[in-house]
């Protein structure tokens, strides 16, 4: 029989839904009998979707300078003909 | 989602970066460059990882006139930073460990009891909504704050998947990754902010 512990090393393949049609069964069979395990995998899922929400997209000034001035004497090279490299 | 909306506005940019137009380089580059440079620091560390964007940046000077959108423009540009990165990697024989270990976080293995079931089971009053959590603003820099302090593998596969959304089969590509692996650094790096946010929640504290 399924166990908690179990349950918890499954539940990121539960929930993106890459268990086998046995797996699947086992899991929800556990979760109508376990509280405990429902708020768990119903908290995994709202943490998952908290990292889906949430953005990385913060660049240092320092890295995003560096890089623009790369950036601009590449552009500069090849404007001037200079050789294309690949 | 304005998945529509996205596509015109990518190749727009798309068409100004082969035109050589400086001020949409200064876009691409805040958009796209920090999770090139999660991609890069799956391999190296945090200096290489900066050497090897700013060369891939560089290298996209040259190649954006060939890129033929048989990918997004962020699937391209991480292969690239991954290409460079994994080159990178092998001339410094520097090997990468590649700990992928148990399927549970410690802290969490540590709540069941030696029977499986649970020795300390999550609270029964469930964490808020992703929505409510998102507005939540001190929650969101205690999760900057475990991002980084998670192992930069699991890190990497984290933000590339659920943040930037990639599909599994292009993470394991880019991370050079097998498909299982890749499930164990996700789950790993999963059950670490759930258990952050399990925290923060009860004592309000990060
Ligand atoms: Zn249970």
């Amino acid at each position: 029989m399924l166990m908690c512990r179990d349950l918890a090393i499954v539940a990121s393949d539960y929930i993106d839904g890459n268990l086998g049609a046995v797996d699947n069964l086992s899991v929800r069979m556990h979760l109508l009998m376990c509280r405990h395990c429902r708020s768990f995998i119903g908290n995994l899922r709202s943490s998952i979707q908290l990292m889906r929400g949430h953005s990385d997209n913060v660049l240092d000034d320092r890295l995003a300078r560096r890089l623009d001035r790369e950036i601009d004497k590449a552009l500069q090279s090849k404007s001037k003909g200079g050789p294309d490299k690949d | 989602m304005e998945q529509a909306a996205d596509i015109t506005e990518e190749s727009q940019l798309i068409e100004r970066l082969q035109r050589g137009d400086p001020a949409a380089y200064r876009a691409a580059v805040r958009a796209y460059t920090p999770a090139m440079l999660a991609v890069a620091r799956f391999y190296l560390d945090r200096d290489s990882a900066e050497d090897v964007v700013q060369d891939s940046w560089v290298a996209v000077v040259g190649a954006i006139k060939k890129f033929e959108r048989r990918s997004g423009l962020k699937t391209w540009l991480h292969r690239i930073v991954a290409n460079r990165a994994k080159n990178q990697l092998r001339h410094s024989q520097r090997e990468i460990s590649t700990d992928f270990g148990d399927a549970l976080e410690p802290a969490l293995a540590a709540r069941f009891a030696r029977n499986g079931r649970w020795a300390t089971p999550p609270p029964l009053t469930t964490i808020a909504s992703a929505e409510a959590l998102m507005e939540n603003g001190a929650l969101s820099d205690c999760l900057d704050k475990h991002l980084a302090d998670l192992p930069e593998k699991q890190r990497s596969a984290l933000m590339l998947y659920e943040a930037h959304r990639h599909k599994s089969d292009d993470v394991c590509n880019i991370l050079d990754v097998s498909a299982s692996n890749l499930r164990v650094l996700l789950h790993r790096a999963r059950q670490r902010i759930f258990l952050m946010i399990e925290t923060f929640q009860e004592t309000g504290e990060c």
